[in-house]
């Protein structure tokens, strides 16, 4: 006894054993890969499936309502397999055929360029969470490479660690065969394809006459498309919330915080504000000499690639405190009176700073205040130039 | 490596030429040219046409409309556009050289022509 499963090719049902619905899908799975940036994608692949259509009819009778395994098997054997461009040379990269389409189960297909691919923890063949194995068949390069690199930024800075932890956390597991498929974008193939026939795309498509209305049909499928793929990226980011929420109800129960935020909160926007200027200093440093406390930039790295550097760590260094200062804040005054609470405190601790370092450096560096003495002179030249332009205006 | 083998590339590049042929002759469907090169060396299967007849669409060498047919739904029919008959005649002169130039190579200077 074989479990049937019903396609729909446009418009009409077509029920096919289960075996054959597989070597079906990845047969067309196949195609679309190879018709991968072909403009007339969507089109070939409508022939293809009308002239599969057209098999099927031919195989059915008034007794014979189902379409065995080895009729599709035949079938698709019989189709060849899709050539991506007909005007290239050759054609070794393309598997010849059903045989090898369908020793190859959705899950581990080698995803690429699907349009509605998700973000997915593979559990099948992981080391702890799935996230490398997801983001590789995501991405469609090896888990190893993905791991490597997770270690190597483990390492480097703890980065790597914490977006794995992250990611752990806010990336859903792929629990059923659809979220799967999902992960391996197989929805922009075969599966899409069955989906689309039931949403009437391919009836729609062939009742047009002219091409123009036909790409009119095919434009506003693709927004609809998109609708959804927006939708998805709203949960997602619900998710990230959500969990950022958790990670501040965390901090907000560590001791920093029991004195109550009105005494901590400066300490805290204190240690922020040297961090910011270290910050500062040290981007300084980096573009004028191209390094940071003896710490040279090695040759081959570009300047861009080290600033960037420096702004992961510094985002890194403050991310405790800045989670600790929102904790305790919100807290405390709720998340309205939040944002003008902190940024009083902030510019009072900055003025301060910055006073502090001035009259510092007006006692005991003779440059600065020659640099200070010159200022008034300069900004009134600078006043009259504007002045002047204006009038000429 | 058989002979058929080593005809392979000749015969996917020589394969726009005979559909343009096939086309030109009469209007038909896909599955119709697939019907005609069966017979032939060329036997090709859709796999490879309908990329191929989409290619020359957009290179505007051929053209199609939907038509009913008696049993099932509408199907495209291909037809040659302006461009599309230039290129025929164009790859049919090229092609005459070209099987003159095989026929008459090593051949001596003077031998009888078959």
């Amino acid at each position: 006894m074989n479990k049937v499963i019903t396609i729909n090719l446009n418009g009409n049902a077509y029920p096919l054993e289960e075996s054959g619905y597989e070597a079906l899908r990845a047969y067309l799975e196949n195609a679309s890969r190879s018709l991968q940036g072909n403009p007339d994608r969507d089109e070939i692949l409508a022939d293809i499936e009308q002239s599969i259509a057209d098999k099927f009819r031919a195989v059915l009778g008034p007794y014979k309502t189902v379409v065995a395994s080895k009729e599709v098997e035949a079938i698709i054997a019989g189709m060849g397999p899709v050539e991506g461009d007909s005007s290239g040379p050759g054609t070794g990269a393309h598997s010849p055929g059903a045989a090898a389409a369908q020793d190859r189960p959705a899950g581990s297909a080698p995803a690429s360029g699907g349009s509605v691919r998700r973000l997915y923890r593979i559990r099948d063949g992981a080391m702890l969470g799935g996230v490398c194995n997801g983001l590789a068949i995501y991405f469609g390069i090896d888990a190893t490479i993905v791991r490597i690199a997770f270690v190597l930024l483990a390492f480097v800075s703890g980065i790597g660690a914490l977006a794995y932890l992250i990611m752990v956390i806010v990336v859903p597991r792929a629990k059923t065969p659809e979220e799967m498929a999902a992960a391996t974008g197989a929805p922009s193939t075969a599966q899409e394809f069955i989906r689309r026939a039931k949403a009437g795309y391919y009836e729609g498509m062939k009742s047009f006459r002219t091409r123009r209305e036909h790409r009119e049909w095919k434009r506003k499928f693709r927004q609809e498309m998109r609708g959804w793929r927006r939708s998805f990226k709203d949960e997602m980011r619900a998710n990230a919330d959500e969990w950022r929420s958790n990670w501040h109800s965390h901090w907000a129960r560590w001791p920093a915080c029991a004195g109550g935020p009105h005494y901590s909160m400066p300490f805290v926007s204190l240690l922020k504000t040297l961090l910011d200027l270290a910050f500062l200093f040290a981007v300084l440093s980096l573009v004028a000499t191209r390094a940071v406390i003896g710490f040279h930039l090695p040759g081959g790295i570009p300047l861009w690639l080290g600033l960037i550097g420096l702004f992961v760590a510094y985002g890194f260094l403050t991310w405790p405190l800045r989670a600790i200062r929102h904790a305790c804040g919100r807290g405390a005054w709720g998340p309205f009176f939040f944002g003008p609470v902190v940024f009083l405190v902030d510019f009072l601790v900055w003025a301060v700073v910055i006073g502090l370092l001035l009259w510092y450096g007006l006692h005991h560096s003779a440059q600065l205040r020659e640099f200070v003495n010159r200022i008034p002179p300069a900004a009134h030249d600078a006043v009259y130039s504007f002045r002047q332009w204006w009038a000429r205006r | 490596m058989s002979i058929n083998e080593k005809f392979i590339p000749i015969k996917k590049g020589l394969l726009e030429f005979l559909v343009l042929k096939i086309i030109a002759a009469d209007q038909v469907y896909a599955a119709d040219i697939l019907r005609a090169l069966s017979e032939t060396e060329f036997a090709t299967q859709e796999g490879t046409l309908y990329p191929l007849l989409s290619k020359m669409r957009r290179e505007e060498l051929v053209d199609y409309e939907w038509k009913e047919s008696e049993a099932g739904p509408p199907r495209k029919y291909y037809q040659l556009t302006g461009k599309g008959r230039e290129r025929l005649r164009e790859t049919t002169d090229y092609w005459q050289k070209i099987s003159g130039t095989v026929k008459e190579l090593g051949q001596k200077p003077g031998a009888p022509q078959t």
